[in-house]
């Protein structure tokens, strides 16, 4: 069972990495010529004309992008944020209730294997995916950057291994919620609606101050990337609500999960 | 074999089956038979746990039979009345796939199946008729023989070939001394198949009968052609009969000796007494 879920993800898989790793292949070729001295200067004044607030939004205030690690550290992470989310959000909405939308539950629940077998074979499953397509983009990543110079390799292991955070508890609480419908086109604008309103919530948060508490209820926060950038440390209490969150999603889905009636 | 003590399910505050209590016997087969909606899909996706029970308990083999109890479902063979398979695995990697949730060994009874139904492994689900995905269901609810099989609406979509080499199968598993639970609203299939009959009616068992006793009621039908069929029908006190021209259709449940005394006054041209179907039976006790 556990070897045909990976099977019929595989190839949904591949297309997200294929899009992740053409958009920064695509960066990586053209960021010299952007960068080059001529027109540094003219990004460097252009930059300057940006108001402070939305410099802050794209961490630009703390990286230099006159080079390629600088350009990952800013708007390339959040490529990265956005679309594993994406990808984590579209898999935990799909993975268990595509069974009930094709209508395949009732043939799978006649067989004898428990519905906690069920779902734990799908949760590893959309799990291993989640964290493969970050730790892929991570290693093509890492190569790009030693072919193109110079750059902080533990900032950059803890930015690579950050978005696992985000795309965990993303996956689990798109999954969790998924136990509430029958049907896949429900939970689809759901799941991306989270990762999106999740983001905007970080900018806002990030922008103005009287609005710094919406980060609390962004799933991007837990990425901690500022904290990253200028401490080259992953803060311990972010780790730790990570785990308690997943932890809890966890939890009530199985509960949920076993609840749950055909219709 | 199967048992179902007070078996309740509402959807919401729609009732779909109220305290019904139900044994079968090992090796019987059993007609669960009743209108559109009175109930029969909802006992048996109860029975199934796919729905949540309000009350009630289900005993297979008396050993009650939950979700967490799923280790039983080794013992039960289902044919769901709407057939889903996964559309990308071709038929002979769904048969393999569906032999590795069961420990003993389904090859032999597999092959026996295939060949009966004539069912090509080789082909992608996707591909197959509504037809031949039930025969391909049919395979999956039979291929680990099981000791009770659970048949709702079997033959629906099957062709009159197909539905006559299911029908030698179900005779088969019959023999072999499989408990069958069997829904459907076909009457005659019902009569032709099964021992005993269980009439559901507004979510509630109204009756359990055996066939030959439903049958021994003794309804008939006459058909009587002669010119003064009116005044035959006010000798006879008929409440509910049928006119067409000279002839007169009516019911007759046990006693003939007034319909012979009446009838022997007139003239008639023509007399035909039929013993009633179960289809014919049913309407006529339970509608």
């Amino acid at each position: 069972m556990l070897k045909r879920e990976f099977r019929i993800n595989f190839r949904s898989f591949c297309i997200w990495l294929f899009i992740l790793v053409g958009i920064f292949a695509l960066v990586y070729l053209m960021y010299p010529s952007i960068t080059n001295s001529e027109n540094s200067e003219m990004l460097n004044e252009v930059l300057k004309a940006f108001p402070e607030d939305l410099l802050v939004a794209f961490n630009m205030d703390i990286t230099d992008i006159s080079d390629s690690f600088g350009w990952l550290k800013s708007e390339g992470y959040i490529f990265i944020l956005l679309i594993t989310g994406a990808y984590a959000a579209i898999m935990g909405a799909n993975i268990a209730l595509k069974e009930e939308s094709d209508m395949t539950i009732e043939y799978l629940y006649s067989l004898p294997i428990s519905r906690n077998k069920i779902l734990t074979n799908k949760i590893i499953c959309g799990l291993t995916y989640v964290i493969l397509l970050v730790f892929c983009i991570g290693v093509f990543n890492l190569i790009c950057l030693f072919l193109s110079g110079t750059f902080d390799i533990k900032v950059f292991l803890l930015l690579s291994i950050a978005p696992i955070f985000t795309s965990i508890v993303t996956f689990l609480l798109c999954l969790f919620l998924s136990t509430f419908t029958h049907k896949t086109k429900n939970m689809l604008g759901i799941s991306l609606g989270i990762v999106f309103i999740s983001y905007f919530l970080q900018i806002v948060s990030n922008i103005a101050e009287q609005f710094e508490f919406l980060k609390y209820l962004s799933i991007f926060t837990l990425a901690d990337t500022r904290n990253i950038i200028l401490n080259g440390t992953i803060n311990s209490i972010i780790i730790i609500i990570s785990v308690i969150i997943s932890l809890v999603l966890l939890i009530c889905t199985y509960i949920n999960y076993n609840r749950k009636e055909l219709i | 074999m199967l048992k179902i003590e007070g078996l309740t399910k509402y959807y919401g505050k729609t009732l779909g089956v109220k305290d019904l209590s139900l044994e079968l016997k090992k090796g019987e087969v059993f007609g669960f038979i009743g209108p559109n909606g009175a109930g029969k899909s909802t006992t048996i996706r109860s029975i199934m746990n796919l729905i949540n029970k309000n009350a009630g308990k289900v005993y297979i083999d008396g050993e009650e039979f939950t979700k967490k109890n799923y280790k039983l479902k080794e013992k039960i063979g289902y044919l769901p009345s709407e057939i889903h398979l996964y559309e990308d695995m071709k038929v002979k990697e769904l048969f393999n796939l569906h032999a590795k949730f069961y420990k003993k060994d389904t090859l032999k009874r597999r092959r026996e199946l295939v060949k009966l139904l004539n069912v090509r492994e080789n082909i992608k689900i996707s591909k197959l008729s509504l037809g031949n995905k039930k025969k391909v269901a049919m395979v999956l609810a039979l291929m680990h023989d099981p000791e009770l099989l659970i048949l709702d609406e079997p033959t629906s979509g099957l062709d009159p070939v197909v539905q006559h080499t299911f029908y030698m199968l179900v005779a088969d598993l019959k023999k072999r001394g499989t408990t069958i639970l069997y829904s459907s609203h076909i009457l005659p299939e019902i009569e032709r198949l099964c021992d005993r009959v269980g009439i559901i009616k507004d979510g509630a068992l109204i009756n359990v009968e055996k066939i030959k006793d439903l049958k021994s009621k003794n309804l008939s039908y006459v058909s009587v052609y002669s010119k003064s069929i009116i005044d035959i029908a006010n000798e006879l006190e008929l409440n509910e009969y049928m006119v067409d021209q000279n002839m007169l259709r009516f019911k007759v449940t046990g006693n003939y000796d007034n319909l012979i005394k009446v009838i022997s006054k007139y003239k008639i041209d023509k007399i035909l007494i039929e013993e009633a179907n179960l289809e014919e039976l049913f309407l006529h006790y339970y509608e």
